[in-house]
């Protein structure tokens, strides 16, 4: 990752993550200890198999090595850039008892990039002579589903309410994180393998699961991910209060956009998203950037990475406080009001659990409140999915199969998770595209 | 998938799939390490070298390996002391007749080791009855404790050929003598092998080494209660020796004779050096000893690209292209020379080339101490290019050509 960056310069670099040198590779492919049954392997949620594609790179196979990134995980370019591998493949990492881990992400773009320049054949084309599956939402769940489903010569089409597939990945992760081009490359490939995708249709116009099933499909996925934000009461009815997802996609590209340019800017939350919006508002010239959160600085669920790159850029972390009060003109809130908090019972980090320290009350000034606690799938599918179990904050409920209570329909990723990662995503659609294929074989068999 | 195999080639009349092979050695002990390198995809297996035990008993020594390291680098060579198979022979031969039944497409290769006629002819009709493809004559074990066999043998051209016709008179098979690269010229070897009927060559076997030194006991390692001894090297580090030798085999226009080559083979790119060399067929052991059967999908998928890549539908269009550049020094052009280029733009500023030319060549790289980089002398840069080999820039240091007639080159004086 970048080390010196100048705050104001973050619009100009390509990537937050750096390509390795052809040196940087081979000295770490010659650093990796080739373990036998690969923690690494065990720990990525897609199956991608860093274990394999390391040492296929350690003996020159690099080719052989991009094939098994490919085969294993349509998104593995995209994962490459924004999987929070410290938590994930290199957590695992049995180098770990002895210095740094192996740097997989920066091995796995090395070779999504060599098996771009030095062309790859094409994916094996779905002969989609094994039943029709219709899939909605095109995000990283869908996507591996119906690359999946499609390697195993099904005839898959993807419902997209957006005018492009990618879900979270196209329109929220900041461009510094994810360049666009590398999803574009893995979305490529997924098309080659015949998967047809049909753009800007959202559940009320494809109808419900009954008459998906009455068009011919013979299962459905639903992998329509999150879109509800959550919204704290104490916020509700101002002007200047946004939500996460309304400011990344807003700024995601263009960080010149004027509006931020001096102001102040108060994020609530502690996780990857809030980051995402604090580095984001620092990038886009705000003059001061608040980064509110009950957890403390060592408790953030945000990856190291992100936290390092938000002190880089200035961010101001008000970690392990709440916001108290507001203070609005014309319902324009000019002033947060808050205090430091702590937990009442150790390693449960529940709003409930906290608790206010006296005395150490705090208050800043702000031109706009961006709240980032989280989000919950949109009301829609419960129309659409009649009959389909869900629970309380909208998530659908599956059994470890990724099926449904309804015969026939399948849902996985965050629609499932209630929030989760691309890569977990990917490995959900994965495992789905399997259960859907047992489930259609069983169904075939009782013809 | 649908292109024929480019990987499959015939080396003395037997079909392998793809030329690498199991060496004779621990990896290939017993039917059931042979049977996994076999399902992992290694087209042959030459079988760990028989013996017979009712004429020499072997007792391996341990510690029986030792590591060479430089630097952070861990094992860039192996010393052994193993000798031949120390299991009895009614075992190996059962496990050769179960392989060769259990599978019938892969290629057995039975390595045999006699102490006298009659040995190495029961041995070769035994190898035959048990279903193996090919023989090959053990002349070439650095450490037997026998007096009369292992590379004793192979250096000596008498005993050579007369025991390859021997095992000529004793099977149909076709036979490889395996030769010692303890010895000054191998050529002579190979072809007293050919005089007594051999088919093929294989080199090299270990070469005789001390890998280290206990400095508390001054012991030699490994140190086997006390003594040591110079014994087989091999690994990486050999690999530049059993290059040498495998090509010298190969131009040797009088021995004309298909080369199986071994020693410090890991990857598709080590294979394909000694196939351009001149060898049909890729032999490997410490490579396996260290990473496991596994490392022959990368050498199948490796290669099979790189032919892909360029057109190239068989291995036969690689074999023999390098050794066909090598020539004796007396014949190299001198008229034509090289000095070093720098990219300033790349260069770090270690000074690792000024000191290596300076204390190491013609004193022509100059440091500038003030910018920290350094440029070329052309007048006194002889052309060595030691700078760009120490330079941990890997592309910082180039050359050009300077034609010596036009152009003085400091080389010539
Ligand atoms: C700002 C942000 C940053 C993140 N950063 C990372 C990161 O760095 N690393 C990481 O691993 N994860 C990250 N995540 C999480 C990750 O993006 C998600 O876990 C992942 O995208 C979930 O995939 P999905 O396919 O389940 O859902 P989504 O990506 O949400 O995709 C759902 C798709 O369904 C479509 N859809 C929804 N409703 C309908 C409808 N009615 N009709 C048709 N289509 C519909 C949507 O348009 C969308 O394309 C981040 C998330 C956010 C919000
Ligand atoms: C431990 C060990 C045992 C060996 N035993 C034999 C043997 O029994 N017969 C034989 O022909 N070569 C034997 N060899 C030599 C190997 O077959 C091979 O020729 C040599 O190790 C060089 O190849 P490598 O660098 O791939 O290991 C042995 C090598 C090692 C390391
Ligand atoms: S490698 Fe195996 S046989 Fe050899 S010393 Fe270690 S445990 Fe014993």
């Amino acid at each position: 990752m970048k080390t010196n960056i100048d705050p104001v310069k973050i619009s100009e670099f390509k990537c937050m993550r750096e390509p390795l040198s052809l040196e940087a590779v081979i000295r770490e492919s010659n650093r990796c200890l080739l373990c036998h049954e690969a923690p690494c392997s065990a720990g990525c949620p897609a199956g991608t198999d860093p274990g394999r594609f390391i040492r296929q790179i350690r003996f020159y196979n690099y080719k052989g090595a991009a094939r098994t990134i490919r085969n294993n995980n349509i998104l593995g370019g995209v994962c490459a850039f924004i999987c929070p591998v410290e938590k994930l493949c290199e957590k695992e990492c049995s180098i770990k008892a002895l210095e740094d881990p192996i740097n997989i992400n920066g091995l796995q773009r090395f070779v999504v990039e060599y098996g771009k320049a030095f062309s790859l054949e094409p994916m094996k084309v779905s002969s989609k002579n094994m039943g029709h599956v219709a899939i909605i939402g095109a995000g990283p769940a869908g996507m591996s589903c119906a690359s999946s489903l499609a390697t195993l010569d099904y005839d898959v089409t993807l419902y997209e309410q957006e005018q492009q597939a990618g879900g979270i990945a196209r329109y929220y992760i900041p461009a510094f994180r994810l360049p666009e081009e590398t999803l574009n490359d893995d979305i490529t490939n997924l098309l080659s393998q015949g998967v047809k995708i049909s753009h800007g249709k959202n559940l009320t116009y494809i109808g419900t699961i009954t008459d998906l099933m009455k068009r011919g499909f013979d299962a459905v996925f639903i992998s329509t991910g999150l879109s509800k934000p959550f919204r704290l009461e104490l916020l509700e009815g101002y002007i200047n209060v946004t939500d996460y997802l309304s400011f990344l996609r807003n700024i995601r590209h263009d960080f010149t956009a004027p509006e931020l340019k001096n102001k102040n800017i108060a994020i609530i939350g502690g996780g990857s998203v809030a980051l995402d919006a604090a580095v984001s508002a620092s990038a886009a010239g705000a003059s001061r950037v608040y980064l509110i959160s009950l957890e403390h600085l060592k408790e953030l669920p945000a990856d190291q990475e992100e936290i390092n790159l938000a002190r880089l850029m200035n961010v101001i972390f008000k970690a392990g406080s709440q916001i108290t009060r507001v203070v609005a003109e014309d319902k324009q809130i000019t002033r947060l009001t808050g205090i430091e908090t702590d937990w009442k019972e150790p390693d449960n980090y529940h709003p409930s659990n906290a608790r206010q320290i006296q005395g150490t009350e705090f208050s800043i000034n702000v031109d706009l409140v961006v709240q980032a606690i989280g989000t919950c799938p949109d009301d829609k599918i419960t129309r659409f999915a009649r009959g389909v179990e869900i629970m309380g904050k909208g998530t659908i409920v599956t059994g470890s199969d990724f099926s449904t209570n309804l015969p026939g329909v399948f849902a996985g990723g965050d629609v499932v998770s209630g929030g989760a990662t691309i890569v977990q995503a990917v490995g959900d659609g994965k495992k789905a595209a399997e259960s859907i294929h047992n489930y259609l074989n069983k169904r075939r068999a009782n013809q | 998938m649908s292109k024929p195999n480019p990987l499959q080639i015939n080396f003395c009349g037997v079909r392998f799939e793809n030329p690498f092979c199991l060496s004779s050695s621990p990896v290939g002990n017993h039917a059931e390490m042979c049977a996994r390198a076999y399902d992992a995809g290694w087209g042959g297996v030459v079988y760990k070298t028989l013996g017979l035990e009712k004429s020499f008993r072997v007792v391996m020594p341990s510690p029986r390996l030792n590591a060479y390291n430089y630097g952070d680098k861990r094992v860039i060579g192996l010393q052994n002391t193993e000798q031949i198979t120390d299991r009895p022979i009614r075992d190996n031969l059962r496990d050769l007749a179960w392989l060769k039944k259990s599978y019938p497409n892969k290629v057995l290769i039975s390595s045999i080791m006699g102490y006298d006629d009659e040995d190495w002819a029961e041995l070769a009709k035994m190898s035959e009855d048990a279903g193996a493809d090919l023989v090959e004559l053990n002349f070439s074990c650095p450490q037997m404790a026998h007096k009369h066999a292992g590379h004793r043998v192979g250096q000596d051209f008498h005993a050579v050929e007369m025991f390859t016709r021997v095992v000529k008179n004793a099977t149909r098979l076709p036979v490889i003598a395996k030769m010692t690269p303890n010895i000054t010229d191998m050529v002579p070897v190979a072809l007293a092998a050919k005089d007594g009927g051999a088919d093929a060559i294989s080199a090299i076997n270990t070469i005789k080494a001390i890998t280290n030194i206990d400095l508390d006991s001054f012991t030699p390692m490994p140190d086997i209660h006390g003594n040591s001894a110079a014994t087989g090297f091999s690994g990486p580090a050999v690999k530049p020796i059993a290059m040498r030798f495998v090509s010298d085999l190969y131009n040797s226009k009088q021995l004309n004779l298909p080369v199986s080559a071994i020693g410090g083979i890991e990857t598709w790119i080590d294979a394909l050096h000694f196939l351009l060399l001149g060898a049909t067929n890729i032999q490997v052991t410490t490579a396996i000893m260290r990473y496991g059967y596994r490392i022959v999908e990368d050498m199948i998928e490796g290669l099979t690209d790189f032919m892909n890549d360029r057109n190239i539908g068989s291995l036969d269009e690689l074999i023999g292209q390098a050794a066909r550049m090598i020539v004796d020094p007396s014949e190299f052009d001198t008229r034509h020379q090289v000095v070093a280029v720098v990219d300033p733009e790349k260069c770090i500023g270690c000074g690792q080339c000024f000191i290596s030319c300076r204390d190491g060549a013609n004193q022509a790289m100059k440091f500038n101490a003030a910018k920290r980089k350094v440029e070329v002398d052309e007048t006194r840069c002889v052309g060595c290019l030691l700078c760009k080999h120490v330079c941990p820039v890997w592309d910082c240091i180039s050359h050009k050509e300077v034609d010596t007639l036009t152009t003085r080159h400091a080389a010539i004086f």
